[in-house]
């Protein structure tokens, strides 16, 4: 096969040679027609449907080359702009999806008035389902939590690292060993007490005696102004 | 040569990118402005703050 490719190769060549003062020929009659209106092609008997067409009435009049720059860039940019919010409002929609919704929200926080719990008092309030114990804590109280040595305790915390204010002490009131509600005011130690199996709290929820193996847990909270606790 | 709001608006790539990010600032926000008094346009009664002013006497 391949001679044969060879061989009409070269023979379209030396027929294309001769032609070649033709073809310059028809380069240089197309470059005059931009100019000329009419156009007469150099082959003889074409027919109608080969003959090239008038465009001059399309040129451009101005001389300017870009005066259609800015419609065609504004219609590019519009187009970026709509697929840049487009593309800003998917991505937001879907990470707004996956955020938590008004109603959770709405109960992930708990306000308290503090100025409701007299000195020395316990409120048990209800917190993402969970009970929160919050005391109103006497300077004895407070003083009678710094003086514990902190070596000695299973889960050992200092008293500064679980109150904000020492006077008030929050923490969740669940126990940390099967999870009970244990009892204010309560225990060997005057601090809670879990009935279920014994577990001995002192003032500032700390475990001291019993089976449960952590202090009680201290949620987030923050006092944003005096006389208010925002849990949560 | 080119209309001076070409020069001030595309000439370069970056002033070019510029246009595009702003104006889809823009166009989201009027967008989304529109489109939200479309939807009150058409809930007009059914909303809770258009029935609030019947039921915010009562709790007070």
């Amino acid at each position: 096969m391949a001679p044969l490719t060879i061989a009409s190769r070269a023979l379209a060549r030396g027929v294309a040679r001769p032609t070649c003062s033709l073809n310059a020929a028809r380069a240089l009659s197309t470059s005059a027609q931009l100019q000329d209106a009419g156009y007469s092609s150099p082959f003889k008997g074409e027919s109608k449907t080969t003959k090239i067409p008038d465009f001059s009435h399309y040129f451009n009049k101005g001389g300017s080359a870009n005066t259609n720059l800015l419609f065609s860039y504004f219609m590019v940019g519009t187009m970026g702009a709509i697929t840049a919010a487009g593309a800003k409002s998917t991505v937001q929609e879907f990470l707004k999806n996956m955020s938590a919704s008004a109603d959770v929200l709405a109960m992930a926080k708990v306000e308290v008035d503090l100025q409701a719990i007299p000195e020395g008092k316990n409120v048990i309030i209800k917190w993402r389902g969970k009970p929160v114990f919050i005391r109103h804590r006497t300077q004895e109280e407070i003083d009678r939590a710094n003086k514990v040595n902190v070596a000695s305790l299973r889960d050992p915390q200092a008293d500064e690292d679980r109150v904000q204010k020492p006077e008030w002490l929050v923490m969740l009131g669940v126990c940390t060993h099967l999870g009970c509600v244990p009892i204010g005011e309560a225990g060997d130690y005057g601090g809670w007490f879990c009935p279920c199996h014994g577990s001995h709290y002192d003032i500032s929820g700390r475990i001291m005696k019993g089976p449960a193996p952590l202090n009680l847990e201290i949620p987030a909270y923050d006092f944003p102004e005096e006389d208010k606790l925002i849990i949560g | 040569m080119a209309s001076p709001l070409y020069n001030a608006l595309f000439r370069r790539n970056f002033q070019m990118l510029g246009v595009v990010f702003v104006s889809a600032f823009a166009f989201e926000m009027t967008y989304d402005v529109g489109m939200n008094k479309v939807w009150d346009n058409i809930n007009k009664g059914r909303q809770w703050k258009d029935i609030r002013q019947k039921y915010a006497e009562a709790e007070e």
